[in-house]
C-alpha cells in the first residue's frame, strides 16, 4: 500500500523528473512529507512565482518538462503568471497543486481556489483529481500533453486527502492518445510547390522562430539555410538557431529588430517562416507586414496559423520532418541567383545600428560583457529595455543560449529562471541581465541563489526608471513620465550583501573609454569567472533608449532609428 | 451567424475549453447545446463570426486534447482541415484563398 503522495513521486520519477521547484503549504504538505528518499530533488524558492519561473528556466534550457509545486489557494494562484508565460513561449510545464480536502471543495474553504477553473484558459490540459486511482493516469497523461506537439502547460490539482490516502500501486501507467480521423499534416505535395515559388522569387527571405529549437532540427535547418543562402533573420526566441556569423544572417526582426532584417522583411516577395507564430511584435501593422510576399509557414500547431496575417501555404508538421523533405526536393533543382538581392539586404549600409546607438555606454557594456563570456554560457534577460539591448547585442550559436520571457513579457522572470538554468547546467556560466524594475519583482530569489550557492552572474541595468515604459512615454506620451520613476530604488549592492552575495557597482562612465580600461576589463572578468554568485549593478543613463524601434501599429519599414517624437 | 458542431470526449474541462475559445474572442454565445452523441458528446454553437475567425476557431478547437471532430456549416470552413497545402492546388489559388 502506498500513499497518494508516494504514488505522485513515483510517477514523476517514471517520467524522468529529477528536479521540482516549489513552496510548501497546508494542502500539499503530504507531498512534501514524502519527498525524502523519493529520488525527486525539491528546490525551495521564496515565492511560488519564483518556483514556476525556475521550472521554466530548467525546461527552456534542457527541453525537458519543468515541474513546479504549490499549495492550494494563494500558492496555486501565484503560479498563474508562470503558466501564462510558458503558454506564450511553448515551454513544457507541469504544475502540481495541493487542493483542500475533497469534502470541502466548493465550500470556499480556507485556502481554496478553483485552480482548475482559474488556469483553464492557460493550460493545454488539466485535471482535478477525484480519486486516488486517477493519480497515475493524470500524471502520465499530463506529461504526454506537456511534451507533445507544441509543448504545453498542465495543471494537476490533487486534494490533500487523496495525497494521504493509501492504495495498492502496481506502477506507473502509459497514456495512449485517442486516434483522430483528420489530423492535418503536410504531405509530400508542399515541397515542389515551395521550390516553384523560390524559382519565381526575386527576393526570398527566411524567418526562424522558437519552433526551430523546440523541434530539435537545428542541424537540418542550418543545412537548409546554407542551401537557400537567402537573407535570414530570427525572432527573439529564434536567436541562436542561426549562427550569427552566417553571411546571410541579419539578426533579430520585429519591433526592436535590426534595420536590415526589418527592411528585408518589408521588401521580400517570398517569406519562408520556420516555427514562428508571427505575433504582433514581429509583424508590426499586420496589414502592412511583408506586403509583397507570398508566405510559406512551417508550423507544428495549426492553431498558430493565420492569427495575425494569413499565410499562403501552411506546412503543418514538426520541422524535424518537414525540413528534410524540403531539403531533399531542393537538391533536385537549381535555384535562381539571389546574390544581387542578398547584397542589398545584407549590405553594409543596413547592417548595424545607428553608430550613435552603438556608442551608447549600456550597449558598450553589454558588448564588453558578452565578449568576455566563457564559451559555455547561457544568457537570460528579464523584460524591458535591457532585454532588447541584450537580444540585439548577444551573438550566440546556441539555440538555447538566450532565454527570456518573450510572448508574455513577464517582468521578474529572469532571476528565478536563472536558478533553474544553473541547476540544469551547473558547469555553465549563467548570466542574468535584469532591469532595476524587474529585479525587484522577484528579488527574494537572491535567497535561493545564496542557499544553493549557485554561481549565477546577475547584472542590473539600473536606470532608475521603468525604462521601456518611460521610453514609450517619452516618444508617444509627450514625456509624461507617469509612475515610472524609480529614483528611490534601494541600494542593490547592500541588498545583495545582506543575502551574502558579492556585489559591486559599475558606472557607465567606465564605458566611455574605448577600449575599456584594463581595470574595468578585469572587474568584468572577475565577475564572470568567480566561482560563486555575483551581482553587478550597472548605472545607466536614465533616458537611454532602445533603437531601432517600430512604433506600435506602424509597419516594420517605419522604424525609428533615433529619438524623433512622432506625436 | 454560423453553426459549428464539435464532437468531443466529455472529459474534465473539454467543453469549457471549447467555449473559452469563443469567449476569449469576445464572441457572444447565443446558442450552446451540448448533448451525448454516440459514445461521446457533441456541442453545437451558433456564433456571429467573420471568415478569419472561422479558421482560427476551428483550428483552436481541434487543438484541444479531447476534441474529436470539428465541422461547420460555414461555406469557407472546410479548408482549415485539408492537407497542407492542398495537393494540386496552384499556389496562386491558395494565395487568393488566403487573402480572401
Amino acid at each position: 500500500m502506498l500513499k497518494g503522495a508516494d504514488i505522485v513521486l513515483q510517477c514523476l520519477r517514471a517520467e524522468g523528473v529529477e528536479l521540482v521547484f516549489g513552496y510548501p503549504g497546508g494542502a500539499i504538505m503530504p507531498l512534501y512529507d514524502a519527498l525524502e528518499g523519493s529520488g525527486v530533488r525539491h528546490i525551495l524558492t521564496r515565492h511560488e512565482q519564483g518556483a514556476v519561473f525556475a521550472a521554466e528556466g530548467y525546461a527552456r534550457v534542457t527541453g525537458k518538462v519543468g515541474v513546479a509545486m504549490a499549495t492550494s489557494g494563494p500558492g496555486a494562484t501565484n503560479l498563474v503568471t508562470g503558466i501564462a508565460d510558458a503558454k506564450m513561449d511553448s515551454v513544457p510545464l507541469v504544475c502540481i497543486t495541493g487542493q483542500v480536502r475533497s469534502a470541502l471543495i466548493g465550500t470556499d474553504a480556507f485556502q481554496e481556489t478553483d485552480v482548475f477553473g482559474v488556469t483553464l484558459s492557460l493550460t493545454k490540459w488539466s485535471r482535478l483529481v477525484r480519486t486516488i486511482d486517477e493519480i497515475p493516469d493524470a500524471i502520465d497523461e499530463g506529461f504526454y500533453w506537456a511534451r507533445s506537439g507544441r509543448p504545453g502547460q498542465v495543471v494537476i490539482d490533487i486534494p490533500t486527502d487523496l495525497l494521504k490516502a493509501k492504495k495498492e500501486f502496481s506502477g506507473p501507467v502509459k497514456f495512449t492518445p485517442h486516434a483522430r480521423p483528420a489530423d492535418a499534416k503536410a504531405d509530400g505535395g508542399f515541397t515542389d510547390t515551395i521550390v516553384a515559388l523560390l524559382q519565381q522569387s526575386a527576393k526570398p527571405v527566411a524567418l526562424v522562430g522558437a519552433g526551430a529549437k523546440l523541434s530539435g532540427a537545428i542541424p537540418e535547418l542550418r543545412r537548409l539555410l546554407d542551401s537557400l543562402n537567402v537573407p535570414t533573420f530570427a525572432t527573439v526566441h529564434g536567436l541562436g538557431a542561426v549562427p550569427p556569423q552566417a553571411p546571410y544572417y541579419l539578426g533579430m526582426v520585429g519591433m526592436h529588430g535590426t534595420r536590415a532584417a526589418n527592411m528585408a522583411l518589408h521588401e521580400t516577395d517570398l517569406l519562408l517562416v520556420f516555427g514562428a507564430r508571427l505575433d504582433d511584435r514581429v509583424t508590426g501593422d499586420p496589414t502592412r507586414f511583408a506586403p509583397h510576399a507570398t508566405i510559406v509557414h512551417f508550423e507544428i500547431d495549426p492553431a498558430q496559423l493565420d492569427r495575425v496575417r494569413p499565410c499562403d501555404l501552411p506546412v503543418i508538421g514538426n520541422l524535424a520532418d518537414t525540413i528534410p523533405a524540403f531539403q531533399a526536393e531542393l537538391r533536385r533543382h537549381s535555384l535562381p541567383d539571389f546574390s544581387q538581392w542578398r547584397a542589398v539586404a545584407c549590405g553594409a549600409e543596413r547592417a548595424e545600428l545607428d553608430p550613435r546607438g552603438l556608442a551608447q555606454p549600456t550597449i558598450r557594456f553589454l558588448d564588453e560583457l558578452f565578449s568576455r563570456l566563457p564559451q559555455d554560457n547561457v544568457v537570460l534577460a528579464d523584460v524591458g529595455q535591457h532585454q532588447m539591448w541584450a537580444a540585439q547585442r548577444y551573438r550566440s550559436s546556441s539555440p538555447r543560449g538566450f532565454i527570456t520571457s518573450g510572448g508574455l513579457g513577464a517582468m521578474g522572470f529572469a532571476l528565478p529562471a536563472a536558478v533553474g538554468v544553473q541547476l540544469a547546467k551547473p558547469d555553465t556560466c549563467v548570466l542574468c541581465v535584469s532591469g532595476d524594475g524587474g529585479f525587484q519583482m522577484n528579488i527574494q530569489e537572491l535567497a535561493t541563489v545564496h542557499r544553493l550557492g549557485l554561481p549565477v552572474k546577475m547584472v542590473i541595468i539600473d536606470n532608475k526608471y521603468l525604462g521601456m515604459v518611460r521610453q514609450w512615454q517619452q516618444l508617444f506620451y509627450q514625456r509624461n513620465y507617469a509612475e515610472t520613476d524609480l529614483s528611490d530604488n534601494p541600494d542593490f549592492v547592500e541588498i545583495a550583501k545582506a543575502y551574502k552575495i558579492h556585489s559591486f557597482r559599475l558606472n557607465e562612465d567606465a564605458m566611455r573609454e574605448f577600449p575599456v580600461s584594463s581595470e574595468t576589463g578585469d572587474q568584468i572578468d572577475q565577475f564572470l569567472h568567480s566561482p560563486g554568485p555575483e551581482l553587478l549593478v550597472f548605472d545607466c543613463a536614465p533616458e537611454a533608449n532602445v533603437f531601432p524601434m517600430v512604433p506600435a501599429g506602424a509597419a516594420l519599414s517605419e522604424m525609428l532609428l533615433e529619438e524623433e517624437p512622432t506625436q | 451567424m454560423q453553426t459549428f458542431h464539435i464532437h468531443y470526449r466529455n472529459t474534465q474541462g473539454t467543453l469549457m475549453r471549447i467555449l473559452n475559445a469563443a469567449s476569449r474572442r469576445a464572441l457572444d454565445l447565443p446558442l450552446v447545446q451540448a448533448e451525448p452523441a454516440e459514445h461521446d458528446h457533441q456541442v453545437t454553437l451558433a456564433l456571429d463570426v467573420n471568415q478569419k475567425q472561422v479558421g482560427q476557431l476551428c483550428r483552436e478547437w481541434y487543438g484541444i486534447a479531447d476534441v474529436i471532430k470539428v465541422s461547420s456549416g460555414a461555406a469557407h470552413a472546410s479548408a482549415w482541415a485539408t492537407p497542407h497545402p492542398p495537393v494540386g492546388v496552384p499556389v496562386e489559388e491558395s494565395r487568393a484563398a488566403a487573402r480572401a
